[in-house]
């Protein structure tokens, strides 16, 4: 009996160090580590506030503060008085047509500059001029186009998108190794065989690469372009809970927008991962 | 006599790069090849040597700087699924199953196939390389063996005419290599697809081969050697390794890459000073010294700064070969098989390396006999065979030298008419000068020998000349100039500066409007001292044979600028090579490839050539026939020399090379 206790005692300790060792490899640690970080990050920020060195409200505050607004997000009130959820939707949605938009155009346009050399050396000082140009600075230009706000948040998300979509389209089609083209030239692939068979799984990568760029700009931009222009949207409640000195509300907000920027780089992510098969 | 068109021709190729800077790179230089259908054929060298870039020639892959590639009749100008290249870093697409990738390639180059008929083409394909189990999985997914044996399936599958393999199993452990050789090996043998393959592998290249194809070190790679494998087909690993040639043949492609590896090339020589002081170049009394003196006396020399040349006649031929070994010389007229002969060590003697750069004359010597022998009915060699058995007689033939072209032409001539030109007939060595007074005196019964000493005979009535030795061997080298290695290393640029000046007067030489006043230049007391009337016999005149018929002016009689007559070949003189072993003048190398290549710096002329805008590479030719039509094939020039019915025993040994002799670039 004693013997059998034994060898039992021994399997569930085998059991349990292999179970610690998996624990160690998974993300699970991740997550620990994640949390303890955070925790130490609103640690200190609460006493940073506490001793007085920031005139911010503490974490603590800033959640008793703004409960009513993080339970319900989809509240609707008159006017510009919705919920957070709201406001981010509407944010979302000038981002998705402006960077649909861009992302159709741009990825066409790079296709067609990168396959041409001529076409690249025309292009190519206009795109470098035009690529460092801040997202707001196209506000006005845009105003000025459109005569209308909505229009113009969204013509400045494009615009700000479009640029490293476009680059790194071009860079994926001109970097197509030699190899792939000579395998082609030997086929004698026609156009579109090629096109669908090379060019395009060959660039996938570096297309998202530029999606991924452009996203992460666009939502930078929206943030800043609706501060300006005013109406539903996250830019908007920001500038407006500034003006009303709600801080809380701002720092809510600002957690908002993080997260909802990381959701959407990891997406476009996720996307350019499905479509690249055999990748390692 | 038919020839089988081949199934691809390698049709004389250069490939030249441009570099940054505006130099440019020679890869390859004068590749000729002829590939029969069904043909494994391997090109063999070391690494940078240009086998790649011969391969993507093949493909299409590239355009060739000069010549070209025809398949089937038809020249390559783009790649094409008929051949089907497998690289050596796989290239498979790798967003593609390997199914897929299979399968893009059947829909590509057979279009005309159904979907389903497409589909177990590539199964097919699939189960023949071993890979039905992995049809789904991805490249990245697979081993270097398994990627290869895909790329192998893919040009497989839409049943090329020609596989291309470059370095196919280089990046692959010994193991996956060994068992992916066999499996092509029998993939091949069962499809009959002829295969070029690069390899560096030299018993990948034996196993897999019927032909090896050696391509000498680039720059300026070319073919070396072609080795005929006598495995039979279908083969397997076993009876390769275990056939009595296997251990001689791979010898002798390891020894012809290690020579190759000896092969090292000058340092820059832009900053040598360009030497003060003259140049002494030696010649010979005979119409052929004709460039060195139009050289000299129309200013050629000095058109390309060589100021100050002094040409020194020639007591006899030894004291012009012992002036250039000793250094008194720089340089001197020589007969084309005399570097040569002095490298491999001429009757015994040591060897001492020469080596040529431009042939200077072509053609010009002529057979005389005796009047009374002609009297007695002797016009032909068969003739002269009847005469000796008649009367029992040894006549006595008159040559100049040993190692000349007129003792091997003779002896040739001789040898083919059933003549041994050791036993039957007497052959001593006189001065050109002499010899009319010799057969005057009756001491010899005719001789072999340049103008214009042929005509004096003639014109004096003691000989008839019964065939010329444009009738032997049209365009055979006669002379060339000779120089010791180590000065051109030292000289490269003044060396170069000779060459150039050298073709340009061989030019003017070969011009006939020219050839009275290079006549009258010649007859001067310092160069031949004799009446112009002699030199103007088959110089600018018809050749008087002293039979009585009349004959037209043949301008090829004497040649030194047509047909790229100033080209050093290398194939005649391996021939020559052959000749100076058949008497026993000298040893057969073992390197003789190497040796081809010390003595015959091709790559110099091509030099001095691409300067004047000149072709820069041999005339075309595989083989040459002499006028008895029996071929030299040069891929086995001791297979020819066994052949021969009338040969002395063959003494075969390696020969040191120079070290010496190598590339100086030229800055």
């Amino acid at each position: 009996m004693a013997k059998s206790d034994s060898i039992f005692l021994q399997l569930v300790s085998k059991r349990q160090s292999r179970w610690l060792k998996r624990l160690q490899d998974l993300p699970l640690r991740k997550v620990v580590a994640g949390s303890v970080g955070a925790f130490c990050f609103l640690a200190v920020w609460q006493l940073v506030c506490m001793v007085g060195l920031l005139k911010l409200p503490t974490p603590i505050r800033v959640i008793s503060d703004t409960w009513e607004l993080i339970i319900n997000p989809f509240y609707r009130g008159s006017g510009n008085d919705v919920g957070l959820g709201w406001q981010i939707l509407s944010s979302l949605r000038r981002v998705a047509i402006g960077f649909s938009l861009a992302a159709m155009i741009g990825v066409g346009l790079g296709m067609v500059i990168g396959s041409s050399r001529l076409l690249y050396e025309a292009v190519d000082p206009i795109l470098q001029v035009l690529r460092p140009v801040p997202p707001l600075a196209w506000l006005p230009i845009s105003l000025a186009a459109m005569r209308d706000n909505e229009p113009a948040a969204i013509f400045v998300i494009f615009i700000t998108a479009i640029w490293p979509i476009i680059i790194n389209t071009i860079v994926g089609v001109q970097q197509i190794p030699q190899d792939y083209k000579n395998v082609a030239r030997m086929l004698r692939l026609s156009r579109k065989d090629y096109f669908f068979n090379v060019l395009v799984p060959a660039t996938v990568p570096y297309v998202f690469t530029g999606l991924r760029i452009g996203i992460g700009l666009s939502w930078l931009a929206i943030v800043a372009a609706e501060m300006l222009i005013g109406g539903v949207g996250i830019g908007f409640f920001i500038w407006d809970a500034w003006n009303s000195s709600l801080i809380s509300e701002i720092i809510v907000a600002l957690i908002y927008v993080g997260l909802v920027g990381l959701v959407l780089d990891r997406s476009v992510a996720f996307v350019g991962r499905l479509l690249s098969p055999g990748d390692e | 006599m038919g020839r089988v068109l081949p199934f691809i021709e390698i049709d004389h190729v250069d490939q030249v790069f441009e570099q940054p800077g505006g130099e440019s790179y020679i890869a390859l230089k004068n590749i000729h090849l002829e590939i029969q259908k069904g043909e494994f054929v391997s090109l063999v060298g070391h690494s940078g040597c240009g086998k790649s870039t011969l391969l993507n020639i093949i493909a299409g892959f590239q355009r060739p700087t000069c010549g070209g590639v025809i398949m089937a009749g038809r020249q390559v100008t783009e790649p094409g699924p008929e051949r089907m290249v497998v690289f050596q870093n796989y290239s498979l697409l790798p967003w593609k199953t390997v199914y897929e990738n299979v399968a893009l390639a059947v829909k590509a180059a057979m279009p005309h196939l159904s979907k389903a008929q497409r589909q177990q083409k590539v199964e097919a394909t699939l189960e023949q390389v071993h890979l039905s189990g992995a049809r789904d999985k991805y490249p990245s997914q697979l081993s270097g063996g398994m990627k290869q044996r895909v790329a192998i399936a893919r040009a497989l599958a839409v049943q090329p005419q020609v596989l291309l393999l470059d370095e196919p199993f280089g990046a692959l452990d010994a193991l996956t290599r060994g068992l992916l050789q066999e499996e092509l090996m029998q993939v091949c043998q069962a499809t009959g697809t002829t295969c070029i393959m690069v390899t560096h592998d030299v018993d990948e290249a034996l196993l897999l081969s019927d032909r090896v194809v050696l391509l000498t070190k680039g720059p300026e790679a070319n073919i070396g050697r072609i080795l005929r494998l006598p495995f039979a087909r279908p083969r397997n690993r076993h009876d390769v390794l275990n056939h009595p040639s296997y251990y001689d043949l791979r010898n002798e492609m390891i020894s012809f890459l290690n020579q190759q590896k000896r092969r090292r090339h000058g340092t820059a020589v832009a900053a040598t000073p360009y030497p003060r002081g003259g140049l002494t170049l030696g010649f010979m009394p005979l119409i052929d010294c004709a460039p060195l003196v139009v050289a000299k006396e129309l200013g050629f020399f000095a058109k390309y700064g060589l100021e100050e040349v002094n040409l020194h006649r020639g007591e006899s031929w030894q004291e012009l070969a012992t002036g250039v070994v000793s250094g008194r010389l720089e340089g001197a007229q020589m007969f084309a098989p005399m570097p040569l002969a002095m490298t491999l060590g001429l009757q015994g003697g040591p060897p001492q390396p020469l080596t040529t750069s431009i042939v200077l004359s072509r053609n010009g010597n002529a057979i005389t006999l005796s009047r009374e022998l002609w009297q007695q009915g002797v016009r032909t060699a068969t003739d002269l065979r009847a005469y000796i058995e008649q009367t029992g007689e040894r006549p006595r033939f008159g040559i100049v030298h040993p190692a000349s072209m007129q003792n091997l032409l003779l002896r040739y001539w001789l040898a083919a008419a059933g003549i041994d030109p050791d036993q039957d007939v007497e052959l001593v060595v006189l001065p050109p000068e002499q010899m009319v007074y010799y057969l005057e005196a009756g001491h010899i019964s005719g001789f072999c020998v340049g103008q214009p000493w042929n005509s004096r005979a003639v014109r004096q009535g003691f000989g008839v000349i019964v065939t010329t030795s444009v009738d032997i061997w049209p365009g055979h080298p006669e002379k060339v100039l000779g120089v010791r290695p180590e000065w051109v290393e030292a000289q490269p640029k003044r060396h170069l500066a000779l060459v150039k000046a050298l073709i340009e007067a061989c030019e003017y030489c070969d011009t006939i409007a020219n050839r009275s006043e290079i006549a009258q230049l010649l007859c001067r007391p310092e160069y031949l001292d004799c009446e112009p009337e002699e030199i103007y016999k088959g110089f600018v005149m018809p050749l008087e044979r002293g039979d009585g018929v009349e004959t037209a002016f043949r301008p090829r009689f004497h040649q030194f600028y047509v047909d790229r007559s100033p080209c050093p070949g290398r194939l005649e003189l391996l021939w020559i090579m052959t000749q100076l072993a058949r008497w026993q003048l000298t040893p057969f190398p073992k390197n003789w490839s190497e040796i081809v290549e010390q003595v015959r710096r091709i790559d110099l002329f091509g030099f001095a050539a691409r300067e004047l805008k000149i072709p820069d590479s041999e005339p075309a030719g595989q083989s040459l026939a002499l006028f008895d039509g029996l071929p030299f094939e040069p891929d086995d020039p001791l297979a020819y020399l066994e052949a021969v019915p009338i040969r002395r025993a063959l003494d075969i040994r390696e020969i040191e090379p120079s070290l010496t002799v190598l590339s100086p670039i030229y800055g």
